[in-house]
């Protein structure tokens, strides 16, 4: 991936806030937070981010690149979309943050490469890649393994009793991993959207350095 | 006891009154004490037949002062309204039954003396003879010709009135006049307005009603509402000219810069005031790529204006929004403490939003040479350097132009006093707690000493009082901001706008149309004769019997509209058209001679005494409340309304205002046996809410020389108690009453009882 | 009167949620509702899909659903998976709004000979059940009414969020105090106990991935419904059901506390409601914390 976020020369240099509004699935609202703080009194895992929604809007207004793209909000955010709908201003405040952390990981920062959603998610794209579904079972063992095998066998272990009583209870698919039938067709589907993808990203990145 | 002709007494039984005392001994008390040769019984007084009972015996000619012991004053006032009568109310219903236990041995007391007090005052009531000397103007004075004195100019015209307006420049238009655009004040509110000046000029100069004079300043004001003698002098030569009333539009100017340093102000020609760039946009010439706004430059700064001037905001926002729509590639950063956008003003501040300005909240630390401007950021809880902006803009506030900035301040002669312009009054450099005050509840701060206000004076009145228009705080002429927009301390005068206080142009503009009816109002009034509110109607005015008069003055002093003049041989003399009829003279004589047809320190003694006092063996002590009939007297009402039981042993005078009311009003009661003595008024000090400014003040000073009295008398302070209530106050009222009472039972009773 | 539903099941019906699979199977014909499969539906991408790939071959994932929902003639799609609902849905909405992403996925779907113009309506199936369905229709199913059973009604955050209160959500509901769940419990003659947690959320996929950080949440949920003295607690979200049900044996590790308490979907006290079987038809013989007191109301 080409990294090209814009580089900020100091607090309140609009580049990235202005490239955020252009680049970022529902960027373009965020002019219009005032910083009431309705989304991060809202959130209910407000508490355990480095800033809240609120704030981490404001550190983009002010061109803190780094912090915000490193910051732990963006993969504590439980798609609860309550600040999204209570917002006065009509931020949309959960899409936007899942779209910064398609950027974060885009752009290679080791702390969205690490996030442990990065890797369940990688985890998921994979089954739904190759089955077309998710397997529940599968999905979360490579994620438990995605953090190395120690991790993995730990995590395993510590869920294991959950596990066993849902195949106890038929709620979780041994055996074979079920598939959808024309896989191949959508393999072709998601091959060709990566492709755009990154064809439009790439052309973002020409616009940022003309 | 006389023949009391010309009396008829109206007694009602309706409204549970009947069940609860019994009227038949009421009507007993109307034949034998007063001799009363009409005294009728019904169950419905209000109604149509009653009403029609009532308004034969006066038309028949035997009936002039009919006395309605019924409800409160307050309500039913169009029904016992009869032509040519002097309509006497005695409070039965919200001041006896609703608030004392019916059949009751103290309840029927209190109705006996609320029937006496009444055909004592309908005696001691003469019919007022209205005043109505000399020619009468109808034509209005509008001075100053900027936004609101040329929108105040149509709407007279437009009312049908004559209007001069005087501006003190060589052009009409004011500060407004030399703008690009202005705050929206129509639809759509999101984008900033074309300058409606250079229109408003053009109608005010096609108008036929409307005489301009620029380069003009009022030199002298003198006479009264409906006869004011200005003098205008233009240039060289100097006219004359009668009108009926005058509407302020001074306006406002810029905060002074210059006290500004801190902000980096005269450090580089980069940093500008918002006037300074209104004047650059209109002109077209502003190639600034990085703006940085500084709201409140020396607003809501204890240094420099305490106050909010309400409009900086979204000015700043209107600049921002102009700069941006000149050059899209402009940043502007607004730094505020709070955005202050009120009402349909938030469209205008999305617009900015959606544009790009970028709204920072915190504290500006510093403004450097090189224009690095350090805000203590609170949005992100940092100290952030704004660096690389080629212009900063400080949004200063609005001066008052109460004023005339460009006449000397005059200075006080060797021996000469202050003029009573403000003194024993509000401090009118207190802060008041208003929305735009700097703080939750501004400390008290020690009272200023007072000087001359810098510059001349606007209207140069010729009032014993001084020239000047009086202040309420900050500078701005009000007098009672809350409750009566648009008016001064001088009747007959009526600032608005911005000189009145902060205030964008579409609130301007209906204030122009405010002072301007109630200019209208006056001069219709003052024309039978007739009171401006609150007491709208009144035709009675204060007459002072010289003979008695020892000059002392308290009277001139004490006026809270500076009604009353000087002879040349110091005597007062008193201009009816400028009363407001709050008898605050009449409460400041020492030797009562001052009175008027229908109200009189000797009507209140009277009333006072014609009460039964009980001897002290009876165990019934008696509590004088003279209580202020604008928000004490209401909130009894509001106590019987809400069937708020207090003690029966008040009895209740209403009073125009607490300041009419006497020392000696205290001692005579005193003498003849009452226990205890409420005055009861509104609240007074720097939030006063009397409706005549400072009655309630001048009650709580007199108060407070009362005590010295009581020493002499060799009576408890504790007898004596000036109280504040609201109108609201129906429950607190009733425990303020019984408390006191409780008092009066610890120290007992008055020794010259039965003396 | 039956009316035929475009019906996208999403993969937990297969598998961590196949007992609301089975009770809404069990009730829909009772309803009115003929639900009929997308012919080879894939996985909707979920919450976390993006991440991997980009917002674009994520919405694929739903473009080619929505593909092949689109040819089998119906106007609705309706799913009963708040996640489902939510990723479907709001590519729908996108592939209508902005003409760029809709060529572009449309660009990706012609690789197999695909094509979607965003012309469909994206559904839930509670929002069927409220609009189309009614609750009297409901009520008027119910042969054992579940007298006596107190239910925590816990509507979560998605099912009503960030669509429920739109035009194209169907209006159906509040965003914040959604009543459709009180609704149904009442119509199956249980009683809704107050429950102020009603819209709270669980922790959704950050509760699977990383479980110590909302611990916390759903022990609030848990600490109310024991309040007030909840027989069970009742949703329609997947991931609600098997959060709360699969963290309680942690959380009272964790907190010292002593939760057993079952959370079933409202379909299957329907399904009980209505009369049908409590273990086959309501499935409630895969609960992991056993709704016993559902059950012996669906035996006696």
């Amino acid at each position: 991936m080409t990294a090209h976020l814009p580089e900020t020369k100091r607090k309140y240099d609009l580049t990235f806030a202005r490239w955020v509004s252009r680049n970022v699935h529902g960027g373009d609202k965020l002019n219009m937070c005032m910083q009431c703080g309705v989304c991060s009194g809202s959130c209910p895992l407000g508490e355990q981010m480095d800033y809240g929604p609120r704030r981490l809007f404001m550190m983009i207004r002010a061109g803190m690149k780094d912090e915000v793209m490193k910051s732990d909000t963006i993969w504590n955010c439980v798609a609860c979309y309550r600040s999204e709908v209570r917002c006065p201003r009509g931020v949309p405040v959960t899409h936007i943050l899942d779209s910064l952390s398609v950027v974060a990981v885009r752009e290679g920062y080791a702390e969205a490469k690490n996030a442990e959603t990065t890797r369940f998610a990688k985890a998921f794209w994979w089954s739904a890649k190759k089955f077309g579904l998710t397997d529940e079972r599968l999905v979360t063992a490579l994620y438990y393994f995605s953090g190395g095998i120690g991790e993995g066998i730990r995590k395993g272990m510590a869920n294991q009793k959950i596990a066993l009583r849902m195949i106890g209870k038929k709620r979780m698919h041994v055996g074979m991993p079920r598939k959808i039938k024309r896989r191949g067709e959508l393999k072709k589907i998601l091959a060709k959207a990566v492709e755009i993808e990154n064809r439009n990203d790439a052309a973002a990145g020409e616009e940022v350095k003309s | 006891m006389t023949d009391q002709n010309g009396i008829g007494v109206y007694l009602c039984s309706g409204c549970a009154i009947g069940q609860s005392i019994d009227v038949d001994a009421l009507s007993g008390i109307a034949a034998s004490e007063f001799k009363v040769p009409i005294c009728k019984t019904h169950e419905c007084l209000c109604g149509d037949e009653a009403v029609a009972m009532i308004a034969e015996d006066v038309a028949s000619g035997g009936v002039e002062k009919p006395v309605i012991a019924a409800c409160s004053p307050r309500v039913m006032t169009d029904r016992f309204q009869f032509d040519g009568a002097q309509v006497i109310r005695a409070n039965m219903r919200e001041q006896v039954v609703w608030c004392h236990p019916p059949g009751d041995e103290d309840t029927q007391m209190l109705a006996n003396d609320q029937l006496r007090m009444a055909i004592t005052r309908a005696t001691k009531s003469n019919a007022p003879e209205p005043w109505k000397e000399g020619e009468f103007s109808d034509k209005i004075l509008v001075v100053g010709g900027g936004y609101v004195g040329l929108s105040a100019a149509l709407e007279a015209s437009r009312a049908g009135t004559d209007v001069l307006l005087v501006e003190r420049s060589d052009q009409l238009g004011g500060n407004v006049r030399r703008w690009s655009k202005v705050l929206p004040d129509s639809p759509p509110y999101g984008t900033p307005r074309d300058n409606p000046v250079p229109g408003l000029i053009a109608a005010v100069e096609g108008d036929a009603r409307i005489s301009v004079m620029t380069d003009a300043i009022v030199a002298q004001t003198s006479g009264q509402p409906g006869q004011f003698k200005v003098e205008i002098t233009n240039g060289g030569s100097t006219s004359e000219e009668m009108v009926g009333a005058i509407v302020l539009a001074t306006g406002w100017r810029p905060y002074d810069p210059n006290k500004l340093g801190h902000l980096g102000y005269g450090a580089s020609p980069d940093v500008v005031t918002n006037v300074e760039l209104e004047e650059m946009l209109a002109a077209g010439k502003v190639a600034k790529k990085n703006v940085a706004f500084i709201q409140c430059a020396g607003s809501r700064d204890p240094d420099h204006l305490p106050y909010c001037s309400s409009v900086c905001c979204g000015v700043s926002i209107k600049h921002a929004l102009q700069l941006i729509e000149a050059d899209p590639d402009v940043m502007a950063y607004v730094i505020f403490q709070e955005l202050r956008t009120p009402g349909v003003a938030e469209d205008l501040y999305r617009a900015a939003q959606d544009a790009g300005v970028i709204f920072m909240k915190g504290d500006v630390k510093s403004v450097g040479a090189d224009l690095t401007v350090v805000v203590d950021d609170a949005l992100l809880g940092e100290e952030v350097p704004l660096q690389g902006l080629d212009m900063v803009v400080l949004a200063t506030g609005m001066v008052p132009n109460s004023t005339n900035i460009d006449l000397p301040t005059r200075e006080l002669g060797e021996d000469e006093e202050m003029p009573p312009l403000l003194r024993s009054d509000i401090d009118t450099t207190a802060p008041i707690t208003v929305a735009g005050y700097m703080g939750e509840e501004p400390a008290a701060v020690e009272k200023r000493e007072e000087t001359m206000p810098e510059g001349g004076p606007l209207l140069n009145l010729k009032y014993h009082q001084g020239p000047h228009l009086p202040m309420l705080a900050d500078g701005f002429p009000d007098s009672h901001f809350i409750c009566f927009p648009y008016e001064s301390r001088r009747t007959g005068i009526y600032p608005c706008g911005p000189l009145r206080r902060p205030m964008d142009m579409g609130e301007a503009g209906l204030d122009a149309a405010g002072a301007v009816l109630k200019a209208i109002q006056t001069i219709r009034l003052v024309r039978d004769g007739a009171s401006v509110h609150p007491r709208s109607g009144d035709l009675s005015y204060p007459k002072i019997g010289l003979e008695p008069c020892t000059k002392c003055r308290r009277c001139t002093i004490e006026c809270p509209f500076g009604a009353i003049d000087e002879t040349d041989k110091d005597y007062p003399v008193v201009n009816p058209a400028r009363c407001r009829r709050c008898g605050t003279c009449m409460g400041a004589c020492p030797v009562r001679t001052i009175s008027f047809d229908n109200y009189s320190i000797d009507m209140l003694t009277s009333m006072a005494k014609s009460c039964e006092i009980p001897d002290e063996f009876d165990e019934k002590p008696r509590v004088l409340i003279l209580a202020c009939e604008n928000d004490a007297y209401p909130a009894l009402d509001m106590a019987g309304l809400s069937r708020r039981n207090y003690s029966a042993f008040v009895r209740i005078i209403p009073v125009n205002c607490l300041g009419s009311v006497s020392a000696l009003n205290v001692s005579d009661a005193l003498s003849v046996g009452y226990d205890g003595i409420i005055l009861m008024g509104c609240k007074s000090g720097d939030n006063y809410q009397c409706h005549f400014v400072k009655g309630s003040a001048m009650a709580q000073e007199r108060a407070a020389n009362i005590e010295e009295t009581l020493a002499s008398m060799m009576l408890e302070k504790e007898r004596v108690e000036a109280m504040e209530v609201e109108i609201s106050d129906a429950e607190r009222v009733g425990q303020l009453i019984d408390d006191f009472v409780a008092t009066i039972d610890e120290i007992g009773f008055n020794p010259f009882k039965g003396f | 009167m039956s009316k035929s539903y475009t019906y996208y099941p999403g993969c937990t019906s297969r598998s961590s949620s196949m007992h609301l699979e089975k009770s809404l199977r069990a009730i829909a014909p009772k309803l009115g509702m003929e639900l009929n499969e997308i012919e080879d539906w894939n996985c909707c991408g979920t919450s976390v899909g993006h991440i991997a790939e980009g917002r674009l071959p994520n919405a694929a994932l739903s473009a080619r659903n929505l593909a092949l929902a689109k040819d089998r003639g119906e106007d609705d799609v309706v799913t009963a998976c708040a996640a489902c609902f939510i990723h479907t849905h709001d590519a729908n909405e996108q592939i209508r709004e902005d003409e760029g992403f809709k060529a572009d996925l449309n660009e990706a779907l012609a690789e197999a000979g695909q094509a979607y113009d965003g012309s469909l309506l994206v559904r839930h199936v509670c929002e069927v059940m409220v609009k189309d369905v009614g609750v009297d229709a409901i009520k008027a199913q119910v042969t054992n009414p579940l007298t006596g059973l107190k239910v925590a009604g816990w509507t979560g955050c998605q099912t009503v969020r960030p669509f429920a209160a739109t035009e194209r959500g169907g209006m159906f509901d509040d965003f914040d105090d959604p009543k459709f769940m009180r609704d149904f419990i009442e119509a199956c003659g249980a009683e809704a106990v107050e429950f102020a947690n009603n819209t709270s959320c669980c922790g959704g996929s950050v509760a699977v991935i990383s479980p110590q950080k909302s611990l916390q949440l759903m022990k609030t949920i848990l600490d109310e419904a024991k309040e007030r003295e909840a027989d069970c607690v009742a949703t329609p979200c997947p991931l609600c059901q098997q959060n709360l049900e699969m963290y309680q044996d942690l959380i009272n590790k964790e907190f010292g506390t002593d939760f057993q308490i079952p959370v079933v979907f409202y379909s299957q006290l329907m399904a009980v409601a209505f009369g049908l079987n409590p273990l086959t038809d309501a499935a409630l013989n895969q609960q992991m914390i056993p709704a016993t007191k559902l059950v012996e109301m669906g035996t006696k």
